[in-house]
């Protein structure tokens, strides 16, 4: 294998990590109430915003202004699912069944009202986010990868880690599972469904939100920043299996690499073509995804 | 599709409707539904009994369409019928009532019986016309303008009942429809369903109820685990022991 | 907009004329919106303002196509405006390359839309929700994408240039008018219809539907393709109307002030959309100068709409109107 793919691998396997921040949330929102949020590019602009406003406007230091993202997208998380996703299954919205159809409406209109906020009230332009370190190449291997990137993807693999491990092991982890088994079951079991459904909103938010913190020197701030990142989340988290953490991560890295590889050995141009087209042939013929529970049908 | 004359004859004649066959379905490693065979004659009115879980609604789900069997076959009139869309059954007169009340909530009640009336082929003035005649016979005048979702549990399941007469079906298929329901509402069914039995309406009608099971019934097909237990008279079935066993075998679990 | 005529008259059948006469006070309501607008250019003479009710028709069109998709089927396709991209981008090449004549074009896209609508419309058959949202954005995102960069043939963002129809401003609004009232009276009439039945059954429960003898299938597919050419027939219109073309057409963007103005305007209900479609423009144009923050304002108002208000405007009105009556 030559350099340069080892450098594509590389890159693309760095890249799949953080598209995983994004896709891991929108699968446990799948997951635990079975709808798709189409404001989820918006909490990946809230995290890139807040980094970079919080570390510049106020002179906070980055290795505070981080984590303050991930609040602020927890905050958002919170407040979303408890104004309009908590209706959906109390039954009091003039829906009634239509759930779905709801979901993507509200959370439709969501994503433009705080695009259209920030572009307002913050202004149309982009902001660089600072790097957390100010090393700007380092050698990794055959791979030169700037510091800030190297050092974002571990702290990506952390976050990621510990997640995982929060939602197998602790105890809320166990909640939220039972809730995305079958909610009627856990709420007779006991289970506080609608703190479930809170707390996965606002892991969801909070980890989008990191990313976008983490990629703001690169992917500047700027109202729509987030609509590509939720595109690719949302053909990670059918690539993946809707519901399924491990299938969101593994369908991240490898949607990564494809999308790297394919921009230089296939096109450049459309690069951001492949997943929409490995979504659409997934959604037509294979649903579930790779490990995902059957996607409901008529 | 009126049977009235039709279905009178065939009674007379013994003509076979419907003719299930081997019939099985397995969900992964569970056999909802095991080699069962029944026949069905034009005219009967067959109760489908059986403890829950025992296999009744998935048979049910099977004859209208909803389902594939993953063996046998189903003849409706001598032709094979098990791979048909459910659309298509309807079209050929397998009428389906299901033990979970649908209708469509967002139109009104008649609006409800014209869907069936004109996707079954009638024209607009004599689909209006006999829900019309469907509405009075149901007692639903006085919500007829509201929309199906704000009636009562038991006005909906009239409203389905409806829905599925609006074109007499070859065979009506109805699943508990006097689960849950007032007492009124029962009347108003049993009558119903007695008087288009008379006119020779082809019934399979599956029921927990056993006094309206003996009420309308002559025969009855009992299920458990997915076989056919016994077929007989509805008194030696609700007589013999292994069916007595199913039932109390089934609470005790 | 306040309905132009009391409760319809009790037919001698009650039944289905009743039913139909909910449909037919929004038909009615319509029509008298309609003939506002056609009033309009008496005291209105300025060419900017004309231009952003001839825009608004445009969105009234799409949003009344995709309100027949979404809020009487029940399917939410996200790529009612990729659609109106497809029948501008058809028309204009035939014009661009081969100097078809705008009209022939016109007839063109709407086929072309048409056709894809219905290949797409089936190829989502099973699909519901939030999956059946994900694919057609994901085909929307793809065809913008394919316009975008084909810069040999599209020239990409810098527009295609083709030619116009009418000379006069006057011209195009009553050409767009007419085509928004003929496209009201076609929707009407397909309600009205045992098509209108189906539809809806199909949107409120798919199952039941298929029980009652519905060919699911035919008018799913059906409904995809009448809606993708409404779709295509407005964005033609407008190709010819702004002689150019480009990709911006079939940005998401545009899909959302759509799927605002019908959910704005009432979904389910044939006036809301309508009506909703200009008061959403209009004011957007109008506060435009004013501050700006009418994007904003449009879109908080889908949230509290879809929350609060599934039948939008039209229902609130309906509401106030039977309360008044009342009182």
């Amino acid at each position: 294998m030559s350099g340069i793919d080892v450098d594509l691998a590389v890159n693309g396997l760095i890249t799949g990590l953080f598209y995983a921040l994004m896709a891991v949330g929108l699968s446990l929102i799948f997951g635990i109430l079975k709808i798709v949020n189409f404001a989820h590019g918006e909490f990946y602009m809230i995290g890139a915003y807040a980094y970079t406003l919080i570390a510049l406007a106020l002179g906070v230091p980055v290795w505070v202004a981080l984590p303050l993202a991930f609040v602020a997208g927890a905050l958002l998380g919170w407040i979303t699912e408890r104004t309009l996703m908590r209706p959906l299954y109390a039954g009091y919205t003039s829906w009634g069944l239509m759930r779905d159809e709801y979901a993507v409406i509200v959370t439709f209109g969501l994503s433009l009202f705080l695009i259209n906020l920030v572009d307002k009230v913050i202004g149309p332009y982009a902001y660089r986010g600072p790097s957390l370190v100010e090393t700007s190449r380092v050698m990794l291997g055959p791979v030169l990868i700037s510091g800030h990137r190297l050092l974002a993807a571990g702290i990506a693999i952390a976050v990621i880690a510990i997640t995982v491990a929060l939602i197998k092991w602790s105890f809320w982890g166990q909640q939220i599972r039972a809730v995305s088994q079958n909610r009627l079951g856990a709420s007779l079991a006991g289970i506080d469904t609608a703190k479930a459904s809170a707390i996965v909103f606002m892991l969801s938010g909070g980890l989008a939100a990191f990313a976008g913190a983490l990629l703001s020197p690169v992917i500047n701030a700027s109202p729509d920043v987030g609509v590509f990142p939720a595109i690719k989340s949302y053909i990670i988290v059918v690539l993946g299996g809707m519901g399924s953490v491990p299938g969101a991560i593994i369908a991240s890295l490898a949607l990564g690499v494809i999308e790297s590889f394919g921009a230089v050995y296939l096109s450049y141009q459309y690069r951001d073509a492949f997943g929409l087209i490995l979504l659409i042939l997934f959604l037509l013929f294979r649903p579930q995804g790779l490990f995902g529970e059957k996607g409901r049908e008529v | 599709m009126g049977i009235d004359q039709d279905g009178r004859a065939a009674l007379e004649a013994g003509m076979t409707l419907l003719s299930v066959r081997g019939v099985s379905k397995r969900f992964g490693g569970l056999t909802a539904v095991d080699n069962v065979s029944f026949d069905v004659t034009a005219g009967e009115l067959v109760g489908l009994i059986g403890p829950n879980g025992s296999g009744k609604t998935t048979l049910l789900n099977i004859l209208s369409g909803l389902a594939k069997p993953d063996s046998g076959e189903i003849l409706l009139d001598g032709t094979p019928c098990h791979d048909l869309a459910p659309e298509r059954l309807a079209q050929r007169g397998v009428m389906r009532m299901f033990q979970l009340t649908r209708v469509f909530r967002r139109m009104n009640v008649v609006d409800n019986l014209l869907v069936a009336g004109r996707a079954l082929g009638l024209g607009a003035d004599e689909a209006l016309s006999r829900a019309d005649a469907l509405i009075a016979e149901l007692r639903l005048d006085v919500v007829r303008h509201l929309d199906a979702g704000q009636l009562s549990g038991g006005q909906m399941k009239l409203l389905e009942f409806g829905v599925c007469f609006m074109v007499p079906p070859r065979i009506a298929l109805l699943d508990e429809p006097f689960a849950a329901v007032h007492p009124t509402m029962k009347e108003i069914m049993g009558g119903f369903i007695r008087s288009r039995h008379g006119k020779g309406q082809t019934f399979i009608l599956v029921s927990h109820d056993m006094p309206v099971v003996v009420e309308l019934c002559p025969r009855a097909v009992c299920m458990n685990a997915g076989r056919v237990i016994i077929d007989a008279s509805t008194r030696e079935v609700l007589n013999d022991p292994r069916v007595i066993e199913a039932y109390l075998g089934g609470q005790a679990a | 907009m306040a309905p132009s005529s009391p409760t319809s008259p009790l037919a001698k059948t009650a039944g289905a004329q009743l039913a139909a006469s909910k449909t037919t006070v929004e038909f009615r309501a319509a029509l008298a919106a309609m003939a506002v607008v056609a009033l309009i250019p008496l005291g209105v003479s300025n060419a900017y303002w004309l231009g952003v009710l001839i825009v608004s028709m445009y969105f009234a069109i799409l949003a009344g196509g995709w309100n027949l998709l979404a809020g009487y089927t029940g399917q939410f396709s996200l790529a009612p405006a990729t659609f109106a991209m497809i029948g501008a981008y058809t028309t204009g090449l035939l014009n661009h390359y081969y100097g078809v004549p705008p009209l022939l074009g016109i007839v063109a896209a709407v086929v072309v839309s048409g056709l894809i609508g219905l290949l797409l419309g089936r190829a989502v058959m099973r699909l519901v929700g939030p999956y059946l949202a994900l694919t057609t954005l994901s085909f929307a995102e793809i065809m913008r994408l394919v316009a975008s960069n084909s810069i040999d043939i599209t020239r990409g963002d810098l527009g295609l240039g083709v030619a116009g129809l009418l000379n006069s401003r006057i011209g195009w609004y009553y050409l767009f008018l007419g085509a928004l009232v003929v496209l009201l009276i076609l929707f009407y009439l397909l309600l009205r219809s045992k098509a209108g039945l189906f539809l809806q059954a199909i949107r409120d429960d798919e199952v039941a539907a298929r029980r009652a003898g519905v060919n699911v299938v035919f008018w799913k597919t059906a409904a995809f393709a009448m809606s993708a050419a409404a779709s295509g027939f407005a964005g033609a219109l407008y190709a010819h109307f702004a002689e150019l073309v480009t990709p911006e057409l079939g940005l998401i963007g545009q899909t959302g002030l759509i799927v605002s103005m019908t959910v704005i305007g009432g979904m389910g209900t044939l006036a809301g959309p309508l009506v909703a479609a200009f008061l959403v423009y209009v004011l957007s144009e109008w506060l435009r100068d004013v501050g700006g923050y009418q994007l904003v304002v449009f879109a908080a108002l889908v949230i509290i709409f879809a929350r609060f208000f599934r039948e939008g405007l039209w229902g609130l009105t309906r509401t106030a109107v039977q309360r008044w009556r009342r009182a």
